[in-house]
């Protein structure tokens, strides 16, 4: 039912990465991702690098200059359980607790959940699709209800991840090893659309691997929620998500950060949604325009025009919720 | 399993006891844990896929990937030389011709090859093999190399009728003769009405979705065949088993002690145990075959996709005057049922109906019989009906209901046993809260918006001959009750116990349950049809009693004493008039002599003239987000009337799970084929197919009773139960939607996409 693989379990990440360098090698970390993968024949492998016994990959702390760090094996339970994490950035919290099961978070990695594979289900099914070497993308002319309906060319998925939308939002990095060495890429430019690239999801080159996430701390009095609709109260991807972070002054805008998951191949960041929030105060006027804003430019498919619809609905609701709970801009006196 | 509204054989039993149901019983009734709590909680239960026996070899089958293929070649080479691969079956081999029997609530259809050279559905058998362990099955699979013809294929029942359209069998797209009902006159009653509503309905394809796969171990001894496979229907599975191998009924074993949910999917022989028992008796070892999760989306069964054409009259103080019900349902790739309409015939008095029922053959896998067939779909259909009408004259959903519940059978003017609906719609809505429920809504600036609804529910239950229940009583005072019926989750076994814990006065824990198992027990009718209770406490009732009996008889002559005198009281012969003195069952010399007694029950024929049914009402309030399309179930109430519970516990169970179907019919569940380009099912896994979780059920969840006294419906006083409770959960759902909403969701499920669409283009229109 699997393929034939060796399977590797270095006690090291220089041991780990110079196992990843052969063709056909795999990571595993939380094996929710890999074992379904293998098991329906989406891709297949020669080598299984199980990078479970390098202990420097797991755990939060903070820093010194105030950043914290997630190693890239922290459970999807422990982000969200995490003080520090509740603490600082409640958003993060919030969309690690919104991911799968509570199994599938017991089981599954931050790393991993941002290096998933998309669900779309013909990549995932028995369909030879574009991103699996096919020629056709059986979303265009079929079953799209939960495909995207921002970023898609050629091919239609929507990245699957609830943390990756909420580590965007606050200008995460991504710290990678690989045989060449560490660099460092911001969350918002890590992910990878499939104009660029259809066979993978993310920049990460071959034999490379996330070792830890760094989140700068938030200014003071910022405030972040991270809102998720699904078809199903929980075990759901999003049908589109909502990753907020502000800086409010009473209720003015100095700083936003607005991240759409569930309805692009790529966590979505609204430029045009930050700028009409920036320097403008939360009223109704400011949230139906934000609202336009999140859903301009949406294309949908036959069967995913409810995404527009909802991408409005939960920009609207949670940039209420935070004008509700702030008081009025003092007026400024001359 | 298919239900026939009335009652055709009503077989008379001669050695039949005419008992009185229980006035005061003292273990029946009582919310007594299972018997087999343990065992299933713990994980010491052995279910078919746990059983290992020495030697035994895996199979696995080959499936046509397409919804419409010939097999134009089949090379079997390489994987007959694959590790560990001891057997193949295919249509080859002269097995491949066999045709597998219908089951008898589906008379008649096109024959089902084993293994048809024409496949009909994704997922159709093309050949199978056995290996020494599962992964070199599955990976023997992988090197068969089948050429395929692919044809057009035919997905939805509107099509099927319309020319052009492929033909899946020679007899055509129609499964049968339409089914027509007719009473009254429709135009008549059209014209009487002071409202006409007209309103179409669809339902989606409902997979049964059970935990436990579908599974079955075969051994061969000499001629004789031994299978364990979780099943509802012990006997219907031996027969057919017998009939296809061409053995005697006597050399089939099947033994189905513990079931891991069927719903009515595990109902009939499946093609997956015949393999098995073919590919046994190939290799001469024994061979355990499991279904994975992907194969049982795919061919195991399913609740079938309606299209329900509705038109409906009342008057303005709520009275029925005519419906119009006309169904089209698709019952997949061969024979089975995919009614709805005539269902609504018998739910509410009203003069003036037609309905028709149409089943049509399309290119995805078969039915099964799923809890509640025909009536779930139905019923999401007449209940948003009459909620409609309803709304249009502007009276209260429960009063309406109430003004239209029928006196006696609205087909037949048969009298019911016992009817208590209109006492569930009372007492369920006081309960429930609904006037002032019904009233209060949010304010119109709050975009989650509140709203309840109502609906109710029938189902009737044929309990009688034949079966027969065998009780064993040893004079340590303990006993075993030896019955057919298998036990698929509703709690049979522990309520059987308890009869007899009852009747014998001995405790429920010196009572072995031997069961599910027709190489030791007598024939029983099959679970299913919700009549486990109506057929079997009789007749396990009758067999203790005639233990009882007997062994009074034997006390007596002991004691010298008129048996009449004596009385069996926790387990020990109490004389009547000298309670204080009484002898243990091992001080009788005789019953020590005999070593035991055996009693023998049936249950007694059913009520001459008489209907049985059991009814009842569901209460739902909802939460819907207009922005986000989120429907939220806050809080569920059932009131039934399943005659007396006999164990409130499985009697929770039963209504609850039921409510919990419900709401992903209602929500969330659906089999998505991919329509327009390859016609496979997209969603064949537990994260793509959507039954509900934990969150998506609601805390507030009761369960009322309403005890009607039956007298009439058996010696046990009690009704069925495993079905209706998944019956009238979905409507109620929808109906709360519209109330919160005023939207008129009539295709199931009420996704948030389908949601969020319905409310974007109210508000484009406005």
């Amino acid at each position: 039912m699997l393929p034939k693989f060796s399977h590797v379990r270095p006690s090291s990440l220089r041991q780990a990465v110079q196992q990843l360098a052969s063709s056909g090698s795999h990571v595993h970390a939380g094996g929710t991702d890999l074992l379904g993968c293998l098991r329906d024949g989406v891709f297949g492998a020669e080598k299984i690098v199980s990078i479970t016994g390098i202990g420097e990959l797991r755990g939060i702390n903070s820093r010194e200059d105030g950043a914290v760090r997630i190693g890239a094996l922290t459970t999807l339970s422990e982000v969200a359980t995490s003080p520090l994490i509740a603490q600082n950035y409640a958003l993060l919290a919030q969309a690690a607790a919104a991911a799968a099961s509570p199994q599938l978070r017991n089981q599954g990695t931050i790393g991993g959940n941002l290096c998933q594979r998309p669900r779309c289900w013909y990549f995932r099914g028995d369909f030879q699709c574009l991103r699996k070497g096919g020629d056709t993308c059986f979303a265009i002319n079929g079953e799209n209800e939960f495909h995207c309906v921002f970023g898609g060319s050629r091919c239609y998925i929507v990245h699957p991840s609830d943390t990756a939308p909420a580590l965007v939002a606050l200008d995460a990095r991504a710290h990678i090893r690989g045989p060449l060495g560490m660099r460092v890429v911001p969350l918002g430019s890590f992910f990878v659309l499939p104009a660029l690239d259809l066979a993978r999801e993310n920049v990460l080159r071959s034999g490379e691997i996330i070792t830890h996430i760094s989140l700068p701390p938030l200014a003071p009095g910022s405030i972040s929620s991270y809102r998720k609709v699904r078809a199903r109260g929980s075990w759901d991807f999003a049908l589109a998500g909502l990753a907020l972070a502000l800086k409010l002054t009473g209720r003015r805008v100095d700083w936003s950060r607005v991240v759409l998951s569930g309805v692009a191949p790529i966590p979505w960041r609204s430029s045009e949604t930050e700028k009409v929030l920036l320097g403008r105060d939360l009223n109704p006027r400011t949230l139906r325009e934000a609202a336009d804003a999140a859903t301009r430019g949406a294309e949908p498919l036959s069967q995913n025009g409810y995404k527009v619809e909802l991408v409005r609905g939960i920009v609207e609701e949670s940039l209420r919720a935070i004008m509700e709970s702030h008081p009025e801009t003092p007026s400024e006196r001359t | 399993m298919k239900q026939t509204e009335i009652s055709s054989e009503r077989n008379s039993s001669t050695d039949a006891q005419n008992l009185e149901p229980w006035t005061n019983p003292t273990v029946v009734g009582k919310p007594l844990p299972r018997v087999d709590g343990y065992e299933r909680v713990s994980g010491s239960a052995i279910y078919p896929a746990d059983l290992i026996l020495p030697d035994m070899l895996h199979a696995a089958i080959l499936r046509c990937p397409h919804p419409h293929a010939i097999v134009k070649n089949l090379n079997t080479e390489a994987a007959r030389k694959s590790p560990g691969v001891r057997a193949i079956v295919s249509s080859a081999d002269p097995e491949g011709k066999l045709v597998i029997p219908y089951p008898w609530w589906v008379p008649e259809g096109p024959p089902v090859l084993l293994f048809d050279q024409h496949c009909r559905y994704q997922g159709e058998e093309v050949a199978a093999l056995a290996a020494d362990t599962p992964y070199q099955a599955y990976d023997a699979l992988r090197l068969m190399k089948v050429e395929y013809e692919e044809l057009s294929h035919l997905l939805h029942a509107q099509d099927a009728l319309k020319p052009g359209q492929p033909l899946l069998h020679n007899t055509g797209n129609l499964v049968r003769r339409p089914d027509t009902y007719q009473r009254g006159d429709l135009a008549k009653g059209f014209g009487e009405a002071d409202v006409l509503v007209e309103e179409t309905y669809e339902t989606s394809c409902e997979i049964h979705a059970t935990v436990e796969t579908h599974v079955a171990v075969a051994r061969w001894e000499g001629e004789q065949l031994t299978v364990w496979v979780p099943t509802q229907a012990i006997y219907e599975e031996q027969k057919s088993l017998a009939a296809t191998l061409r053995l005697p009924v006597s050399s089939v074993r099947v033994i189905s002690q513990y079931v891991g949910g069927s719903f009515g999917c595990k109902a009939e022989l499946s093609k997956h145990t015949l393999i098995a028992a073919l590919l046994a008796r190939k290799t001469r070892r024994p061979v355990k075959l499991a279904l994975s999760r992907e194969e049982s989306f795919l061919c195991a069964g399913n609740r079938p996709p309606n299209v329900m054409c509705l038109k409906a009259g009342a008057k303005k103080d709520g009275s029925l005057t005519a419906l119009e019900f006309t169904n089209l349902g698709a019952v997949g790739a061969y024979a089975d049922w995919a009614d709805a309409a005539g269902w609504a015939a018998g739910s509410y008095a009203c003069p003036n109906i037609r309905t028709q029922d149409t089943e049509v053959y399309i290119n995805a896998g078969k039915a099964r019989a799923f809890r509640g067939p025909g009536a779930a779909q139905s019923a999401w259909a007449l209940e948003q009906m009459i909620d409609m009408l309803a709304d249009k004259i502007g009276m209260d959903p429960v009063e309406f209901r109430l003004k239209n519940v029928p006196a006696t059978h609205p087909r037949t003017g048969e009298p019911y046993t016992s009817i208590e609906l209109r006492e569930c719609l009372l007492k369920g809505a006081e309960a429930f809260g609904w006037t002032k429920a019904r009233v209060a809504r949010a304010s119109s600036s709050d975009p989650v918006k509140r709203g309840v609804g109502v609906a109710s529910c029938r189902w009737i239950t044929e309990g009688g001959p034949p079966t027969t229940v065998i009780v064993t009583l040893f004079p340590d005072g303990s006993a075993t009750l030896n019955m057919a019926a298998a036990d698929q989750g509703t709690g049979t076994k522990t309520i059987m116990a308890m009869v007899v814990a009852e009747e014998l006065g001995i405790p429920l824990q010196k009572i072995h349950v031997e069961h599910a198992d027709t190489g030791t027990t007598q024939y029983g009718k099959s679970g299913g049809g919700s009549h486990s209770v109506m057929v079997y406490a009789p007749a396990v009732r009758a067999a203790a009693a005639d233990v009882k009996r007997q062994l009074l008889e034997i006390a007596a002559g002991e004691l010298k004493r008129p048996a009449i005198e004596l009385s069996l009281k926790d387990g020990k012969i109490v004389p009547v008039r000298e309670p204080g003195q009484p002898k243990n069952l091992s001080e009788l010399k005789d019953l020590t002599r005999r070593e035991q007694i055996a009693g023998i029950g049936h249950p007694p024929p059913e009520p001459k003239g008489r209907l049985i049914a059991s009814f009842g009402a569901q209460f739902a309030e909802v939460e819907v987000n207009v922005h986000t399309g989120e429907i939220r179930v806050i809080r569920l109430l059932a009131c039934h009337d399943s005659g007396r519970v006999m164990n409130p516990l499985t009697h929770e169970s039963q209504i609850f799970g039921g409510m919990v179907m419900g709401i992903g019919f209602a929500l969330t569940e659906q089999r998505v084929l991919d329509d327009h380009q390859t016609g496979r099912m997209v969603n064949a896994n537990w994260h793509d197919y959507k039954i509900p979780t934990a969150k998506d059920v609601p805390f507030d969840q009761l369960c009322l009773t309403i005890d009607p006294k039956d007298a009439e419906c058996n010696s046990a006083g009690a009704k069925g139960v495993g079905e209706i409770g998944t019956v009238p959960t979905a409507p109620a759902i929808a109906n709360a939607v519209y109330h919160a909403t005023g939207i008129r969701v009539t295709q199931a499920p009420i996704s948030p996409m389908q949601m969020l669409a319905l409310l974007a283009a109210r508000r484009e229109a406005r």
